[in-house]
């Protein structure tokens, strides 16, 4: 019998979600380590159009089921769902992206399939015939490796994948399409959704800012943010953002929050001051194109990505920096 | 109402990290520091709030952790809940989130609680699992990622907002009993108070050994902790912070960024 890895695909109800493509793009390199069909596994309101596309796409089966209210997220319904499905088309590995809904329903689904669960996965390798999956702990400074030695289609390998892990693969195969449309049965009584509420970050200066200055944890003391502001005023078309932790200790606005949670930024220029670099910031600068990180600390996770590092005290060396920058802009004037 | 908050203890945040000869722990110095886990600060504040505004509501905190983590027990009473319960794990082994999950849920089950808290993930293992996965084994609705909370005035449900990508929040009403795992920001954590910590001093929490609690379910097994690789391509100033502030401008110049 094949052995199967399934990919619980995210979609708005009109478009497959990058978060999707970088699952298969995932999955194809453990196919590699672990020769297994992939197969995608999706609900929706009415899923026959991003279905085919998606097989025809990719070539591979897609498991499409339609469900009343099942566009939106709804932890319920997914699990639910999900867990119907898998197990009537079930797999070794199913994963998901590490997501606000892919960590939500993950951990239930490994548990009403009799699996294991391992969350936030930035790659696998295989070692002795093991399959092994490193995550990051502690803000990113450690990694940990783990195996499910067990896996299994009686008690799969239940995964996330973290958001940025693996560049996303949307391949072009038109291909006849493999699809099994289904029904399945949801009874969801003790959670009703509502509405959602737009983001405090929605219309926040960020999205068209070309320089952005932002402030971390590091910066220790709420009246050491007006140096960001500082650093950020020398520059033209530019905006202050902020890490969480910061806007939660009401140091800076939510609307000015650049991270998974806050705003994607793309800036030609990205200052991160006292940020670490937790993975949820480093999701939301993937797109800016040149990187600064000022911290005390080296072993930052913001130090691996940034294209400039200066391991200094920020409270110092920004009024030295715009310092320098006024002095050498005066003769010019 | 009877609430149950989950809580864990973790290094401070700014604390030496380094990788035990067996790999498969942090090693310990005479210079660490632990702290009750953030995101579950915010979840018995939580709780606190709802016990400011019901009445009868009493507040139970379980930890499952080393001895010293009755540390956090003791700070979540001096913040204001009731009584602690210590699951003692002295083994200094992995710890999956499942085994937590079922530890927990085991006490839980025929306690009668109307809500269970816990932050949204740890932050030192991150695995946002133990929440989810209690609910699950108690067949409770959860909801993760939890940034505002309002209790219906019947107290049958609770009115909940998850954060969702890029900041929007998505609104549910959820049946009690349930799992909500908070995110921060949803409120501001209270320091104790002077007279509940000394009460707390005093208290005697319930506890229970580890070794004697069952562990039925598949578990994911920890092979090592690794350093990550250095894939840095970036550049490293050096010199004196007046040579790396002139150096910076430099770069930013020739890259057209002033």
């Amino acid at each position: 019998m094949t052995e199967h890895i399934a990919i619980l695909v995210e979609h708005d109800g009109k478009k497959i979600k990058p978060a999707t493509w970088e699952l298969f793009a995932f999955t194809e390199h453990l196919a590699k380590l672990h020769p297994a069909a992939i197969h995608f596994i999706m609900i929706g309101e009415a899923t026959r159009n991003l279905a085919q596309q998606l097989s025809t796409q990719t070539q591979c089966q897609v498991i499409a089921a339609d469900i009343k209210g099942a566009d939106t997220y709804h932890g319920q319904i997914y699990t639910d769902a999900f867990t119907r499905l898998l197990s009537r088309y079930p797999a070794t590995y199913i994963v998901a992206s590490h997501s606000t809904s892919g960590m939500d329903m993950i951990p239930a689904l490994s548990i009403a399939l009799n699996g294991t669960c391992i969350t936030g996965v930035e790659n696998t390798d295989k070692e002795d015939q093991t399959l092994y999956f490193t995550r990051a702990v502690s803000g990113g400074k450690i990694l940990a490796r783990l195996c499910a030695p067990l896996a299994s289609a009686s008690a799969p390998l239940c995964l996330t994948l973290s958001p940025g892990a693996f560049k996303p693969i949307a391949p072009d195969k038109n291909a006849a399409p493999d699809i099994i449309h289904t029904a399945v049965e949801c009874r969801q009584t003790a959670m009703i959704y509502k509405e959602r509420l737009a983001s405090p970050s929605l219309g926040s200066n960020l999205t068209k800012a070309e320089v952005i200055v932002s402030g971390g944890r590091g910066i220790q003391e709420e009246e050491n943010y007006a140096l960001i502001e500082a650093l950020a005023d020398l520059f033209p078309r530019s905006a202050a953002g902020a890490s969480r932790p910061i806007c939660d200790y009401g140091w800076a606005e939510y609307s000015q929050q650049v991270g998974a949670t806050g705003t994607i930024v793309s800036p030609k220029l990205y200052i991160a001051c006292g940020i670490s670099g937790a993975t949820q910031h480093l999701e939301g600068i993937r797109d800016a194109r040149f990187i600064v990180a000022i911290n005390t600390d080296s072993n930052a996770p913001i130090m691996q990505i940034a294209d400039v590092c200066i391991v200094e005290d920020l409270t110092e060396f920004i009024p030295l920096f715009m310092e320098t920058f006024q002095k050498r802009k005066r003769p010019a004037d | 109402m009877k609430l149950l908050v989950c809580i864990k203890q973790v290094m401070e945040s700014a604390s030496q990290l380094k990788i035990h000869s067996d790999g498969k722990r942090l090693c310990t110095f005479e210079s660490t520091r632990y702290e009750m886990n953030p995101y579950d600060e915010s979840a018995v504040e939580e709780a606190i709030l709802i016990k400011e505004t019901v009445d009868n509501t009493h507040i139970d905190v379980i930890t499952v952790g080393p001895s010293h983590a009755e540390d956090v027990l003791r700070r979540a009473l001096g913040m204001g809940a009731d009584d602690g319960i210590h699951i003692i794990d002295n083994s200094n082994d992995f710890c999956p989130p499942i085994r937590i999950a079922s530890w927990i849920s085991a006490f839980a089950k025929d306690r009668a609680y109307d809500l269970i808290l816990t932050g949204i993930m740890s932050n030192d293992e991150m695995n946002a699992q133990t929440g989810p996965m209690i609910a699950r084994i108690l067949g409770w609705p959860c909801a993760t990622a939890v940034i505002k909370e309002d209790l219906s005035s019947d107290r049958k449900s609770i009115a909940i907002q998850r954060e969702i990508e890029g900041g929007a929040r998505d609104v549910f009403d959820i049946s009690l009993p349930c799992v909500l795992t908070i995110q921060t920001g949803i409120n501001t954590p209270r320091y104790p108070s002077l007279s509940k910590v000394l009460r707390a001093k005093k208290k005697t929490f319930t506890t229970i050994e580890a070794s004697q609690l069952e562990t039925l379910r598949p578990e994911a097994v920890l092979d090592r902790l690794v350093l990550p690789q250095k894939t840095a391509q970036g550049i490293v100033l050096e010199g004196s912070a007046l040579d790396k502030s002139q150096t910076l401008l430099d770069i930013l110049e020739s890259k057209g960024l002033l």
